[in-house]
């Protein structure tokens, strides 16, 4: 089993951790940074609660990778999303619109709409059904994330 | 009753008051507590359908550093899951997935590892995994209480059924099947345990509601219930799937108990597929008779349920008796039910209860019958809909009722008219009606209480127990406080969903969230009222009950609200309370339990109008538009019934076009989230919502449920959409793709087109 230190850039804090070939990004964000709001799903990809972003703020399967290849990378989480003790323009535009229900895949679709804006800031419809196709949401149908995005999409800004 | 011109919080569109919390990643759900000492349980599962246990041997696994408890039905107290069903299995395995050890270690992959060292031999028994061969006469019978694999039947009769088929003029009978479905809940099944003191145990689990939890871990563990403690912060979606305790709670328990830490159990993705308790095979036979003219005489239906290895979900059998005449005016209905044994996981329902999957099958029916009778299907349903007052052959009555309106609206919003019979060829449009009970009471007590603390800054605390599972029961509870004390939502804390602390509610199963706890906290706020109203009503010269509470203010009614001398701000009246000779602290109590013996004080009703386009060279069929009527009496927060409804819409097409457990010999071909197919943001349809408030005399502020009624009526909608486009009546759910294509090309064979 392949061992050792790495470096991780996660929110713009270095962290330096121990991790084996067995770990993945998921585990050393939740089992070893304690940031739990990254949440674990099916852990095979399928229903994307645990995306986070990297650094070129593209959507990422946490589940997925190991952790290992990603020495020296920096990743944003949930957590690293406000600005100043202030949501983000897309956590609070999920708040207005209802786009959040039981809130378990909220997380994962956050940081999937956020990585919609960030490289598409002016997202047509098949922009976001395409960065949405990788999480499941079964409590709002993605309906009214939809709305949300449209929303920061258009006005740069919560509602 | 409040005219809607005196509510000042109730029908605001009212932002989750939690929603910061979750759009933070402050949320905290049961994975995500970690307790000092906490081992990592999990659970060694039966490979087979069915076979005999001639040997476990858990020594190995018990030797492997790092493993702190083991127990088998070898070495572990001989303990009961339910009547007829061991905890682990004992003696014989009944389905694949079924628990037959179970390993608590210092790391996860340290508790994998020591699965693979238990060893258990078995000698594979011929096994039963479909319904229709548990039905067979050559069939293996699985539990020697059960001749014919019969777990149970139930037979109702209301009215003459015999007499009104005999007085119809025209009787039909369909057949219908709905398939295996899973409840793919966000937050995978998961409990922490710990039961290091053996006088108490904590339970941190995702659940619909504590009592039926603690109930069951009590009896299991030889403890009171208020020995158990159950605690259910947030919750992932429950979907009908986390109504009851299943085995791992019961697994986390033992093993905690055993290795005297605190033992965590959470299923793995493809584990969540096998040990579930959604959707079993079902098979249905409608009947119905009509006059001539349109007139239902009489409506039968028999079921036949899959209950898996166990009647673990008994009750569900009993469910569509009086469902069958809630909807219409009918001289007699008739069910026959039964629930069979296979050797499969126990089996219960899965979002829409049995009635989405049902009236799927039932009103494509009903839609047939409509059609042999040369009448269009809206116009059938509304000629025999019931009416406001309607007492029902089962005994419901029904207060408050739109679902005429309700057809008619959906009707006239989707130009049902100019489109039924007129659509190009494989496009079709369909409608489906449906009923729900707000709380289905079945027993004596279907109690939900609520408390409320005033503190002297005048914030008021609401304690419950009902979960928020994403529907948004806290922020309704929370406006429905605010509303009757005259303050803000934002001004509510909830205290929820920790049995040592929140008064009884049994949770939110049979849609009795709003209805039942939102009246139970009506009172307590109104309890609360009173007591403050006691307090300044002699201050400002008046009676208690001649004061106005409303604008985090209180006043003399009749005068207004910034009146010098004639009112106080509500922080002030508390502090007249807190700080008057009585030094009164307020606490309002609340408890609600429907006074009728059984069955429900409101009903919503619901329509309906699907339409779709079915692709001829694929089958692939595309939803376009969803139109949905729904009576829920009154809407509390028009934005949380948009948010239900949409979820109903997504689920019903995916039940209805999607989901399937493909079963082969007791195994599941398809344990992901990928495999088993849900409808991802590029399938999913228009939606337009008309919501029609009827305001119910019962309901809290007039209103009744809105969390399942519209999927029944979605699944009715969309089978019935897709059935017009291609041309005839579709006899099993989902309608994949290939099952389309069969049909499509029968009929093309048969030189018959889709309109004909």
């Amino acid at each position: 089993m392949k061992k050792g230190f790495i470096t991780l850039h996660v929110n713009g804090d270095a962290h330096e951790v121990l991790v084996s070939s067995q770990h993945t990004l998921l585990d050393v964000l939740r089992g070893t940074l304690k940031l739990m709001g990254t949440k674990e799903g099916c852990t095979t990809g399928s229903c994307g609660v645990c995306t986070v972003n990297n650094g070129r703020g593209e959507a990422v399967l946490s589940c997925l990778t190991p952790a290992l290849e990603w020495a020296d990378q920096s990743i944003t989480t949930i957590e690293g999303l406000e600005k100043n003790g202030c949501l983000a323009p897309i956590q609070q535009a999920f708040v207005e619109y209802h786009a959040v229900q039981c809130g378990f895949c909220t997380p994962g679709v956050i940081m999937s709409a956020q990585a919609v804006l960030n490289l598409t800031p002016a997202p047509t419809e098949e922009d976001i059904n395409d960065g949405l196709a990788g999480v499941i949401c079964r409590c709002t149908g993605h309906i009214k994330v939809k709305e949300a995005i449209r929303h920061v999409g258009e006005f740069g800004t919560a509602p | 009753m409040s005219k809607p011109e005196d509510l000042s919080v109730i029908g605001r569109r009212q932002p989750r008051l939690d929603g910061f919390e979750k759009v933070s990643g402050r949320s905290v759900f049961t994975d995500d507590i970690v307790l000092p000492g906490m081992l990592h349980g999990r659970i060694l599962r039966s490979p087979h359908a069915r076979a005999r246990i001639i040997r476990i041997d858990v020594s190995k696994a018990r030797a492997l550093p790092g493993v702190k408890a083991v127990v088998s039905n070898v070495d572990a107290p001989d303990m009961l899951f339910s009547e007829k069903q061991p905890l682990l299995a004992k003696g014989f395995v009944h389905y694949v997935g079924e628990e037959v050890a179970a390993v608590a270690a210092t790391d996860p992959l340290i508790a994998e590892a020591a699965l693979d060292l238990i060893e258990v031999e078995y000698e594979v028994l011929p096994a039963v995994t479909s319904l229709r061969r548990a039905q067979q006469p050559d069939a293996p019978q699985l539990h020697e209480w059960a001749a014919g694999n019969v777990a149970l039947t139930h037979e109702k009769d209301f009215g003459d059924p015999d007499a009104a088929f005999a007085a119809s003029d025209l009787v039909i009978t369909d057949e219908f099947r709905s398939p295996v479905q899973h409840n793919t809940l966000a937050e995978l099944h998961v409990a922490l345990a710990d039961f290091t003191n053996p006088d108490k145990l904590h339970m941190w689990t995702p659940t619909q509601g504590a009592p039926m939890y603690q109930m069951a871990l009590a009896r299991a563990f030889g403890l009171e219930t208020s020995q158990v403690r159950i605690v259910y912060g947030n919750v992932g979606g429950a979907f009908t799937g986390r109504g009851r305790a299943k085995p791992h709670h019961f697994i986390a328990a033992l093993l905690s108990r055993v290795a005297g830490k605190p033992v965590k159990i959470k299923a793995t993705g493809d584990e969540e597929f096998i040990m579930f308790r959604g959707s079993g095979e079902t098979q249905y036979r409608f009947r119905t008779g009509v006059t001539r003219d349109g007139k239902i005489r009489a409506l039968e239906a028999d079921v036949t349920f899959d209950a898996g290895a166990h009647a673990e979900w008994a009750m569900i059998l009993w469910l569509p008796a009086p469902y069958l005449n809630w909807l219409y005016k009918v001289d007699a209905v008739r069910y026959r039910g039964r629930f069979v044994y296979t050797s499969t996981v126990p089996k219960g329902s899965h979002h829409g209860g049995i009635f989405g999957r049902l009236s799927a099958g039932w009103m494509q029916h009903l839609n047939h019958v409509a059609e042999e009778l040369g009448m269009d299907p809206a116009e059938f349903h509304r000629k025999n809909a019931i009416d406001p007052g309607h007492h029902a052959l089962d005994g419901s009555d029904f207060a408050s009722c739109g679902l005429k309106e309700c057809i008619d609206r959906v009707v006239e919003r989707s130009g049902w008219k100019a489109k039924y019979g007129k659509l190009p060829p494989y496009r079709g449009i369909g409608i489906g009606i449906g009923a729900q009970a707000s709380g289905g009471k079945n027993a004596a007590n279907d109690t939900s209480a609520a408390m409320l603390r005033v503190a002297d800054d005048g914030v008021v605390t609401l304690y419950t127990g009902i979960p928020d599972m994403g529907q948004g029961s806290h922020t309704v509870m929370a406006m429905i406080a605010a509303e009757v004390l005259g303050v803000e939502p934002e001004d509510i804390r909830i205290v929820g969903g920790d049995s040592d602390i929140t008064p009884f509610d049994w949770g939110a199963f049979s849609q009795r969230g709003t209805f039942t706890t939102g009246n139970a906290v009506k009172l307590a706020a109104e309890d609360a009222r009173a007591q403050l109203a006691g307090i300044v009503g002699p201050l400002l010269g008046v009676a208690p009950t001649d004061l106005e509470f409303a604008h985090r203010r209180v006043w003399v009614r009749g005068s207004t609200p910034d009146a010098t001398g004639r009112s106080f701000s509500f922080r002030e009246a508390i502090g007249k309370a807190f700080n008057g000779v009585q030094g009164l602290a307020i606490m309002g109590r609340g408890s609600f339990n429907s006074p009728r013996p059984s069955g429900s004080l409101a009903y919503s009703f619901g329509a309906q109008v699907a339409e779709v386009e079915v692709d001829p060279e694929s089958g692939a069929v595309k939803v376009i538009k969803v139109t949905a009527a729904h009576d829920l009496g009154r809407a509390l927060n028009p934005l949380a019934v948009e948010g239900q409804l949409d979820g109903q819409v997504f689920s019903g097409m995916s039940q209805v076009l999607y989901e399937e457990c493909r079963m082969d010999g007791g195994q599941i071909l398809n344990p992901s989230r990928l495999e088993y197919k849900l409808p991802r943001t590029y399938e999913l349809p228009e939606v337009e919502y008309i919501l029609v408030e009827t305001i119910d005399p019962y309901g809290p502020f007039g209103a009744k449920e809105v969390g399942e009624g519209p999927i029944v009526v979605t699944m009715a909608a969309v089978a019935n959409a897709v059935a017009n486009a291609v041309g005839e009546m579709l006899p099993q759910i989902p309608m994949t793709p290939w099952r389309l294509l069969r049909v499509i090309r029968h009929r093309r064979n048969h030189g018959l087109g889709p309109g004909d």
